[in-house]
């Protein structure tokens, strides 16, 4: 279990604090969506999240962040990246840069932590398979779309095999087949008891994963509840997140007069 | 060291490199000895400068040294991959933190240069000069620095936290996944070569080849 309590955050060398009173509790197994208009506060979130901010970036923090409930003020930074780590929204900043192959890259993190070789390679394996990756092994990663890095990217931290996933933006240069296979991924994930924390802008791949969204503007929690509850409520689109389609439909339906529940049935129908 | 850069194929990326590396200290060492080196065998006089034949001669010595240590520096920068280097270097004890920031130097230049491109490109396409004479480049070139120098920045840190997310702070040895290739051949060169060196050492602090003048 992630638990925020009463967390506000100011970054170093300035005077307003970017977040407010943050409450949140990441249970495991739990995939919880960030959902919130630009400048509203989700990646420095992430960052205060994975105790990289104030641990490693500076910046003062108030409240706490406790980690399967040990406090994580303290931990060093390997011993963080133990329980927590951090996916950026930029793939090119989550690269190593000291590896010479794709397969290489992803093992870099389970090398770290100290692994056996034949663990590190079998954790390398199961991360590529999971997001089949197969064909990339060979190349260097600093030649790969942005697409092709994003999805690496990720895989590198699941060959670490966390406890807790924090990802900000995690398929802002992804297609919709990549979106959905990093999905997929991530929901495999969770069903092992990892947690996960997930800002995007695109809510349609966070209605088919998450059980709860909270919704944040200003530094502030504005709505946080069960994943229907927070798409459906009408707050959503005047902080400027657009809901995903299945609400947006619903809605519309259901302002002409059709049952909402025959358009869900009908929703879920379609899908499966 | 040509034989060898003959090997890899790089002689002459070799050969041009040096010329130029060496080349401005090359001509002020040549002006400096041949003209004011003392001596007792005068070749020609130019104002108040003697050409002596034993200042002709220093500046032949000199100028062999300098092109055998640019050739090597050279060779080694032309074979050497910093990546392959810097992780052999783990792989014989080096602590991963500092081969980290060895390596990180090694590239940083490189990749300066791309992008400072990718900012050129698109400093040219909203207009902004950079070609043409050489003083309208240098103008255009100027403002290019600030954004080149802060996005490098600003991304080696993303990355070194990017690294730290990945344990890679973590104190201890790791068990390394890659091996460098190394072949008997590479291994008998290598002690060869390292033999040559202390016989070379050995030689010089006990007279026994022929001191040259
Ligand atoms: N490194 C930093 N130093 C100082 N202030 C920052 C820094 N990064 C972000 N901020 C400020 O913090 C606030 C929240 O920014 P943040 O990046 O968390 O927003 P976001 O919700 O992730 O936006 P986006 O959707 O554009 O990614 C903004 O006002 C921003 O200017
Ligand atoms: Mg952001």
């Amino acid at each position: 279990m992630l638990q925020l309590s009463g967390v506000s955050y100011r970054y170093a060398g300035y005077s307003n604090e970017v977040l407010h009173d943050i409450d949140l509790r990441l249970d495991d197994g739990e995939i919880i969506g960030l959902v919130g208009p630009n400048e509203a506060g989700k990646s420095t979130l992430c960052l205060v999240a994975s105790g990289l901010a104030p641990a490693s970036i500076g910046g003062s923090l108030r409240g706490s962040l406790t980690l399967d409930g040990v406090p994580a003020a303290g931990l060093a930074t390997h011993k963080l990246a133990e329980r927590v780590v951090i996916g950026f929204q930029n793939p090119n900043t989550q690269r190593s840069g000291i590896a010479a192959t794709v397969f290489e890259e992803i093992a870099l993190g389970p090398m770290n932590l100290g692994l056996p070789v034949a663990e590190t390679v079998e954790r390398t394996r199961a991360a590529i398979a999971r997001l089949r990756l197969d064909d990339l092994i060979r190349r260097d990663p600093q030649r790969l779309s942005g697409g092709q890095a994003q999805l690496v990217g990720i895989a590198s931290l699941l060959a670490m095999q966390p406890r807790h996933v924090i990802l900000d933006e995690p398929t802002a240069q992804l297609d919709p087949a990549g979106t959905r296979l990093v999905g997929e991924a991530l929901r495999a994930l969770a069903t092992t008891g990892t947690s996960l924390l997930i800002a995007e802008h695109k809510t349609d791949l966070l209605d088919g994963l998450c059980s709860r969204i909270i919704a944040i503007d200003g530094g502030r929690i504005i709505l946080d509840g069960p994943t229907a509850t927070v798409f459906d409520d009408p707050r959503l689109a005047a902080l400027g997140v657009e809901p995903p389609a299945r609400a947006r439909l619903v809605r519309a339906l259901g302002n002409r007069g059709l049952e909402g529940s025959i358009v869900e049935d009908a929703i879920a129908g379609a899908a499966s | 060291m040509l034989p060898a850069a003959v090997i890899a194929g790089v002689a002459g990326r070799l050969v041009r490199i040096s010329a130029l590396l060496t080349l401005p200290i090359a001509i002020s060492v040549i002006l400096v000895s041949v003209f004011t080196r003392a001596g007792t065998h005068v070749l020609f006089t130019i104002g108040p400068f003697d050409a002596t034949t034993e200042g002709v001669d220093f500046a032949g010595q000199t100028l062999v040294r300098l092109f055998a240590i640019s050739t090597s520096i050279g060779l080694f920068g032309l074979t050497t991959e910093p990546r392959s280097f810097v992780l052999d270097l783990e792989r014989r004890g080096l602590s991963p933190r500092f081969a980290f920031v060895a390596l990180a130097t090694l590239e940083a230049v490189p990749a300066m240069v791309e992008r400072a491109n990718i900012i050129a490109s698109a400093q040219r396409a909203r207009g902004l000069d950079t070609e043409g004479s050489v003083r309208a480049r240098l103008r255009g070139l100027l403002p290019l620095a600030g954004p080149v120098v802060l996005s490098s920045l600003t991304e080696v840190e993303e990355r070194s936290l990017a690294l730290e997310v990945r344990a890679f702070g973590k104190p201890g040895r790791r068990e390394l996944l890659w091996r460098m290739p190394d072949s008997t051949a590479q291994l008998a060169v290598r002690a060869i070569l390292v033999l040559a060196l202390i016989a070379a050492i050995g030689g010089r602090i006990t007279n026994t080849f022929p001191r040259l003048p």
